[in-house]
This record gives C-alpha cells, sequence and structure tokens, in this order.
C-alpha cells in the first residue's frame, strides 16, 4: 500500500477540525456548480439504460470462451488462453518498466538526498536541479508520456516501457530521497564520528535503515506498474486495456468481466506477496 | 574479538572471525529469497521474449521520426513559419479553450477526492477489525473468537474485498465503462476517480483507525458508549489528522490522473490533448501536456503545503 506518513500530524483542535471539513464541503459544492453537473446525469438515460444492465448482468457470469463465433479468424487461440497471455504480458510490460524506473530512482533518489551530501560540496545545487527535473518527469502522466512517444517515434513496444518508467522514476526518486532523509540518523552519525569517509557513513550508516521502506514502496509502486501497463493497452499495445476495449465495443460484456477480473487476480495477488514480503522485512 | 591479544594478525583473525558469526547468524527468509529468483525470472523473461528492445527506440528511422516532429510538427506555428508571436499564440489557444479545460481539470478532481473521501470515511469504519468485532477494542476478543459471533466481522471482510475490487481496477478504465453507460458529462470521470480512490482511502483508513490507540476508545466502550458513539465522537477526531494527510497524498495523484481521464471525451485537458493530436496539430498538444504538467506541479505543491500545514499543527 502507499506510504506511511512518517511523521504524525498534529491534533487537531474542534474549530480547526470544523474551518477544514466546512472548507472542503464548500469546494466540492463549487466544483460541482462549476463543473454544470446534475444528479439526473449520475443515471443512465437512452442507451446507457441497457448497456448498464447487460454490463452488470454480465458480471457474474464472466465468459470462458467467446462470445459470438461470428467473425472469429480460424487460428484465434482459446478464450482463456487470450487472456492469460495478456495478462502475461500486462505483467512483463510492468516488470520491465519497473526495473528501469528502479534504476532512475535510485540513481536519482540518491542524488537528490540530504544525507548522500553531507560531508561534501555542491550538494544543494544538484539536490535542487535532481529534485526539478525529477518533478517534471513525473508530472506528466504516463498516458501522455505514451502519447508523446507515439507521436514523435511511433508504436514500439520499449517507447510504452518508457512512457511507464519515466513517471515512476521520478516518483521512486522522490519518494527515495524523502525515506532515506526520515531514517534515523543514528547509525551514521556514530560512524561519522569514527571517522568514516561521507560515502562509507552513507552505503553502511543511511542505506541499510532505508533499505526496508525503500523496497516495500517499491513493490507498491509494481502493483501500480501493473494498472499502468493495462491501461496502456488503450493506445494500442497487447495489454489488456486493448482487449478489454475491443471486448466492450463488440458489446461482449462477459468477456470485459473476464478480463477484469483476471486484472484483479493479479492484482491481489501481487498484493498478497507483498504483504508477505513485508511482514518478513519487518519481523 | 579479543583485541588485547598479542600480535596485530591474531586480533584481525578473531574480528573477522566474529564477523563471519555475525553473518552465519543474520536473519534470513526463505520466502524472501525464493522472491528474488522470481523477480530475476520475471526480469530475464521480460527482457527477452516481449520485444522490448531499447535500442529499437534509438534506430535511424525512429530518430528520422524524432527530429522531424522537433524540428516541424512540435514546433509552434508562430516559429515555425514566423506569423505573429509566441505570446499571442498561447494566449489564443488559452481563450479558445485551454483555460476552461484546465480548470475542468483541477474541479473533477477536487469533486472526485471529497466524494472519495466522504465514502471512504464509511468503509473505513466498517473495514476496521477493531470496530467490527463481538467486542470492540478489547484485547480477548480475539482469544475466544470462535464462541463470539461472527457477523461484523464477517462484513468487515466483505467492505475490505469491496475496496479492493474499486481499486484494483484502474481510474482509466473505469471511465471508459462509465462514459459508455452515463453518456458525455464530467460524471464519469468524477465518479470513475472517486471510486478508485474510495477503495485506496478506505484501505488506508481502516489501517489507521485499527492503529489507533485502544486505551481511551476501549475506556469509552466499558462505560457503555455504542460503537456509532465511539466512532463519531472517538474514532473521528482521532484519526481525522492522518485521513486528511493521505486525503491530500490522493488528491495529488487525483490531479495527475484527471489530465488523462478527458481523453476518453470528457472536456478537460486529456481531451484537447487528444483532439490536437487527432487533428495532426503537435505544437498545441505539446502546450496542452505543458499545461497539464503545470497544473500538476501546482497541486503537488498545495498538497504539500497541506500536508505540512498539519504537521505544524497551527
Amino acid at each position: 500500500m502507499a506510504k506511511a506518513p512518517a511523521i504524525p500530524p498534529a491534533p487537531l483542535t474542534p474549530s480547526r477540525r470544523t474551518t477544514i471539513l466546512f472548507g472542503l464541503a464548500l469546494v466540492a459544492v463549487l466544483s460541482f456548480l462549476a463543473l454544470g453537473l446534475q444528479w439526473g446525469q449520475l443515471l443512465p438515460h437512452g442507451g446507457g439504460v441497457e448497456i448498464a444492465g447487460n454490463f452488470f448482468a454480465a458480471a457474474v457470469q464472466p465468459a470462458f470462451t467467446y462470445e459470438g463465433s461470428d467473425f472469429l479468424p480460424a487460428d484465434a487461440p482459446a478464450f482463456l488462453l487470450k487472456v492469460g497471455l495478456a495478462l502475461w504480458r500486462t505483467l512483463l510490460y510492468a516488470v520491465a518498466a519497473i526495473s528501469l524506473a528502479l534504476v532512475l530512482g535510485a540513481v536519482f533518489g540518491v542524488l537528490a538526498s540530504e544525507g548522500f551530501w553531507q560531508g561534501r560540496r555542491g550538494g544543494a545545487a544538484v539536490r535542487l536541479a535532481v529534485r526539478w527535473f525529477m518533478a517534471v518527469l513525473r508530472s506528466v502522466h504516463e498516458l501522455i508520456w505514451a502519447l508523446l512517444f507515439l507521436a514523435a517515434i511511433g508504436l514500439s513496444p520499449a517507447a510504452a516501457v518508457m512512457a511507464i518508467a519515466l513517471p515512476y522514476g521520478g516518483t521512486l526518486a522522490k519518494v527515495f530521497a524523502e525515506m532515506l532523509d526520515e531514517s534515523s540518523p543514528a547509525a551514521a552519525n556514530a560512524l561519522h564520528g569514527l571517522g568514516a569517509r561521507p560515502l562509507q557513513v552513507f552505503l553502511f550508516g543511511r542505506l541499510p535503515r532505508a533499505l526496508a521502506d525503500i523496497a516495500a514502496y517499491a513493490f507498491y509502486r509494481f502493483e501500480c506498474a501493473v494498472r499502468s501497463s493495462a491501461v496502456l493497452g488503450f493506445f494500442g499495445y497487447t495489454t489488456l486495456g486493448l482487449y478489454i476495449r475491443q471486448s466492450f465495443e463488440n458489446l461482449h460484456y462477459r468477456e470485459v468481466w473476464a478480463y477484469l477480473y483476471a486484472l484483479l487476480l493479479l492484482v491481489l495477488a501481487l498484493e498478497a506477496w507483498s504483504s508477505q514480503i513485508r511482514r518478513r522485512f519487518v519481523a | 574479538m579479543n583485541a588485547n591479544t598479542p600480535g596485530a594478525d591474531s586480533a584481525a583473525d578473531a574480528s573477522w572471525e566474529h564477523i563471519l558469526e555475525l553473518r552465519r547468524k543474520r536473519p534470513r527468509s526463505g520466502w524472501i529469497r525464493a522472491s528474488l529468483w522470481v523477480a530475476c525470472g520475471l526480469l530475464l523473461t521480460a527482457w527477452t521474449t516481449t520485444g522490448i528492445r531499447m535500442q529499437d527506440l534509438f534506430g535511424a528511422s525512429r530518430m528520422e521520426r524524432l527530429d522531424r516532429f522537433l524540428r516541424e510538427d512540435a514546433m509552434p506555428r508562430p516559429l515555425r513559419d514566423g506569423s505573429g508571436s509566441l505570446w499571442s499564440w498561447m494566449a489564443e489557444l488559452w481563450h479558445s479553450g485551454a483555460g476552461t479545460a484546465m480548470l475542468a481539470t483541477l474541479l473533477i478532481a477536487v469533486l472526485a477526492i471529497v466524494l472519495a473521501a466522504f465514502l471512504a470515511w464509511f468503509f473505513a469504519l466498517l473495514g476496521a477489525r477493531n470496530l467490527m468485532s463481538a467486542h470492540p477494542f478489547l484485547p480477548h476478543a480475539t482469544a475466544d473468537a470462535k464462541s463470539c459471533p461472527q457477523t461484523l466481522p464477517r462484513i468487515a471482510r466483505a467492505i475490505r474485498l469491496l475496496c479492493v475490487l474499486l481499486r484494483g481496477i484502474p481510474e482509466y478504465i473505469w471511465a471508459f465503462l462509465l462514459l459508455a453507460m452515463l453518456g458525455s458529462s464530467a460524471w464519469p470521470a468524477v465518479l470513475a476517480l472517486a471510486i478508485h480512490n474510495a477503495g485506496i482511502l478506505g484501505r488506508l483508513g481502516s489501517e489507521t483507525v485499527e492503529n489507533l490507540s485502544p486505551a481511551p476508545l476501549r475506556a469509552m466502550t466499558m462505560m457503555g458508549a455504542s460503537r456509532r458513539v465511539v466512532a463519531f465522537t472517538a474514532i473521528f477526531p482521532l484519526s481525522l489528522g492522518r485521513y486528511l494527510l493521505y486525503f491530500f497524498y490522493r488528491f495529488e495523484t487525483c490531479v495527475r490522473e484527471a489530465t488523462v481521464l478527458g481523453m476518453l471525451g470528457v472536456l478537460s485537458l486529456g481531451y484537447e490533448i487528444v483532439e490536437a493530436r487527432a487533428h495532426g496539430r503537435y505544437d498545441e498538444m505539446l502546450f496542452y501536456v505543458v499545461l497539464a504538467m503545470l497544473l500538476v506541479l501546482a497541486a503537488d505543491i498545495l498538497s504539500d503545503l497541506a500536508r505540512r500545514w498539519l504537521r505544524r499543527g497551527m
């Protein structure tokens, strides 16, 4: 799951609490009005009623074979095999993307952390530059990166991987730097006092303290990368999104649910895996 | 170990022995080792079997295309053919819809995150195991769980599963599905963001409630307060601060996601981006991308300030 706030919030006084809650409610109401929304639009109408009815009815009976086999090419793989392959490719795109993002995040995260620059010169300028660079990388959404790559160089699996890896690398670098700086400095200070060089202080004093948090967060981002890689299918890559879109547009809702359940199973499995890993790291 | 032994060599040997001893006794986990092997296997498979080749990005034809893109397609029109100033070009785009699209993107995110937080607050309570037990907040409640009624724990489990389902499906897919049912308005984008984030905030909220110090809650229960009273008079104020930290963290990601949901056809920045691309106006597309970037950066800074304010406690 997401990074827990390391520094707890200050207690809220009742008056401050009221101000915050009323403020948020007010902002929401203003957004509602400015967007020109109406409550009536929340219910399906027109053709939407039928789509919604059929779609949710299909939720309890996901497809195990193709729905409507009229237009199938003769060499189409068995449906479940197709689902499995799409899921497998979704996973592998995410693996490739997160591995690049980890390299980016590790290098720039270390460069952006305060601990690494203790006892060295030039830290402030480099840190500022790296922080801004990372902020730019992560403030462009992975789907926008994907579109930019499509426009600039065309469709390529490597471009899909880069589209995920760039913003994720930016996020990982920011969070890694924070974790390195928020970890207890006791060991680092002790090593420094013993006369260790800055690199030794960092490698043996700072890094081990933060490593469990870093691993847990990296795994959480991997789960996010799986979802992002599924969505990239909407732009023509052969991950789950492509088939969800195709099946939905062919009105094969039971197939859509098969893909959705496959994605959910993968996400659940990864969450179970990561919570097992975290339990062993904490213990 | 023993630094006083005569002869530096034996001292070094002894301390080396000690290091080896420590290494042998380090905590090890078969699970983590197996996970590392699986990770290596996946990594190898991903880079060898999928056709993902990084050199593909730098091939001659790709470079040519990139060169043309940067020199011609993406170069703002006034710079390309010398017609008018860059500034008036941007002002024109801003007034012809970019400004409203940017505002709409922000408002979609704001409305969605408030809706999500409201919904998730109930998920948080109903999914918290310490509240949803036959004897809330009592340490022995889990010990003799078999003799206790299991209705409430079952509800808690169901709510947690619901949260997984909600957050397991990406916002973009929720929006795609909802758009077909609800037709074109901002609702599909708002609901998609709200549904996904309710799943996330619900889970984080349950954890917050479970991690609260049990003493005050137990004391209230012992004096006869019902679950509802405890929830609204004790759990709510005690957990609000941390919940708000999560709220602002998710707000940031909501704005980021909102910039792309428009790609499905909701009037916001994503819509302008795909429209410009569809018409081959790559210079305008790049302008909208920069606007999206600035919006996300601004939301980042805003959420950072809000969280700092919460931590400082004024």
